[in-house]
């Protein structure tokens, strides 16, 4: 430490170091806007693309939550033994999946569909009711491999049971939503590396252009850390600038998308309104833009100082 | 202050840039370096500045072995140093001020403090006045005393000075060197380069003589106390 300063001055002077590393380097923006906005409007627009297929994504699985928040699983009891019948209903009443179930005797679903007939003295022509019992079970949850299980359960229970159940498209719904997330997951990882070495690249040429700083302040005994500070906090504004271009591009591009997918959903029936991005949304990509501009700018800040003289 | 056994600096396959030198400079002492230009004033500087390494030989610069001092140990033994340089190698995107600044700023000192130092370093060059005003719009003996100023702000226990009147005329070429004295004078090494024979000369002060990258002694011998 140097004569005449105190301890207690280094931890204030080192936040004004970085208060000057931060306000010079966004000085050097505002003296060059038109490059600086050029970076920011590259990172909005790669961060808005898998932004954009996350609220879609998202969206779909709302749909088939909405649409299908109660999957049946119903048995029909045709060749079954007694025996059976009394152990169906012991795991009826056991097994915690099951929310609540209905057991339909045969002679009253025909009872049922006697009711139904325009001519009831149709069925009297049958010598015996063809109906089965049947049991209607509805699942605790909506949640595809728990009704899966819970299907296998009640077959592996009842055997010489017909077990159906009609959550078959939720199953197919799901591995769908899990497609589109590997997709958004390699999208992402694509355009984030992208991102990244564009990010590294500016950084680079404006080392390059604080050349003669840089060699100076090496001179006068500057650190690798003080060197690249300014490139960081410059790295953390254009991450910021692009989060928030990229959550404004995102709101206009899910605003445009609603009309014509809300009417492409009333054509299959379905009852779907489009949902704006969500604050989790947009947080994430201001984080994800603040990240990427950091990372960004100490990638290429470590390879241009190593370089330098 | 600075010793130097039998140092060599070859830059690649090219010839020598310096052969076998041996000096010593004792703390607080002033001396001149003289010979034409390519005889290995400016690499012998850099050497004793940390900014180039030995190919051969020792070199021992306030208690640091320069050939032993690792990379993360140069940074602050250049804080130890103060360098300037004949074209003066100011910032031109900042104030005088700024420029003066840098080395406080690398050194983390605070802001009240800093401006103290500065002031101060800029009024002992006469430059006072001109702390607010662009290095470029500053004559050529102006930004050298703005240079002079940035390179004694940290008050460091070295100075060092690479022909600091090239560019100038006589007056003001005994100005800057009344400068280095007076610095010399309050306590700091002082170690100049210069091919301006007459001028060194009159400084009353020990000379060493490059010629073709070997000491020559001349006025003194090659250690100067």
């Amino acid at each position: 430490m140097k004569p005449g300063r105190r301890l207690l001055d280094t931890v204030p002077a080192w936040l004004e170091a970085h208060r000057d590393a931060a306000r010079r380097s966004l000085q050097r923006r505002l003296q060059a806007p038109v490059l600086s906005l050029i970076s920011i409007a590259v990172l909005g627009f790669i961060l808005a693309l898998p932004a954009y297929l996350w609220v879609l994504l998202d969206n779909a699985r709302a749909l088939s939550a909405h649409v299908n928040h109660e999957p049946r699983i119903a048995l029909y009891l045709d060749a079954v033994e007694p025996d059976t019948v009394a152990a169906l209903e012991r795991h009826l009443e056991t097994d915690a999946r099951i929310e609540r179930w209905t057991w339909i005797d045969a002679d009253e679903a025909l009872a049922r569909y006697r009711e139904g007939l325009s001519d009831p003295g149709l069925l009297d022509w049958l010598d015996d009711n063809p109906l089965p019992d049947v049991v209607d079970v509805l699942p605790a949850t909506a949640e595809p491999e728990t009704v899966a299980a819970l299907r296998q359960a009640l077959a592996d229970t009842a055997p010489g049971a017909t077990v159906v159940s009609d959550d078959e498209w939720v199953r197919q719904l799901n591995s769908l939503h899990q497609l589109g997330l590997r997709i958004l997951a390699v999208v992402g990882a694509l355009l984030g590396l992208g991102a990244l070495l564009i990010l590294a690249l500016a950084t680079a040429s404006e080392l390059r252009e604080r050349r003669e700083e840089i060699a100076i302040s090496r001179i006068s005994g500057a650190t690798h850390r003080f060197l690249r500070r300014p490139s960081l906090y410059g790295g953390l504004i254009t991450g910021l600038g692009g989060g928030v271009f990229a959550g404004l591009l995102l709101l206009v591009g899910i605003g445009l998308s609603r009309a014509p997918l809300e009417q492409a959903a009333a054509a299959f029936d379905l009852p779907f309104q489009l949902a704006l991005p969500g604050g989790s949304h947009l947080l994430t990509l201001l984080l994800a833009g603040l990240l990427l501009g950091w990372l960004g700018a100490r990638l290429g800040s470590g390879h241009a100082l190593r370089d330098a003289p | 202050m600075i010793q130097l056994q039998r140092v060599t600096k070859r830059f690649g396959s090219a010839a020598e840039a310096l052969s076998n030198v041996s000096l010593r400079v004792d703390a607080g002492a002033m001396a001149f370096i003289t010979g034409p230009s390519g005889a290995g004033k400016s690499t012998l500087l850099r050497l004793i500045a940390g900014l180039e390494r030995p190919t051969r030989g020792r070199i021992r610069v306030n208690g640091h072995d320069l050939d032993r001092l690792s990379s993360r140990a140069i940074p602050g033994f250049r804080r130890s140093i103060g360098l300037v340089f004949q074209d003066h190698r100011l910032l031109f995107d900042r104030p005088v001020f700024d420029n003066v600044a840098l080395p406080l700023e690398i050194l983390a000192y605070r802001r009240p403090e800093m401006r103290k130092r500065v002031r101060a370093a800029l009024d002992k060059v006469g430059l006072l006045h001109k702390e607010a005003v662009n290095p470029r719009t500053l004559s050529a003996g102006e930004q050298q005393r703005v240079g002079i100023a940035r390179a004694i702000v940290h008050r460091p226990v070295l100075l060092l000075a690479d022909e600091p009147t090239g560019n100038l005329d006589p007056a003001l070429s005994r100005e800057i060197l009344q400068l280095f004295d007076d610095f010399n004078r309050v306590g700091m090494t002082a170690l100049i380069a210069s091919h301006d024979l007459g001028l060194v000369e009159r400084m009353g002060k020990p000379v060493l003589h490059l010629e073709d990258g070997r000491i020559e002694a001349r006025g003194a011998a090659e250690s100067a106390t």
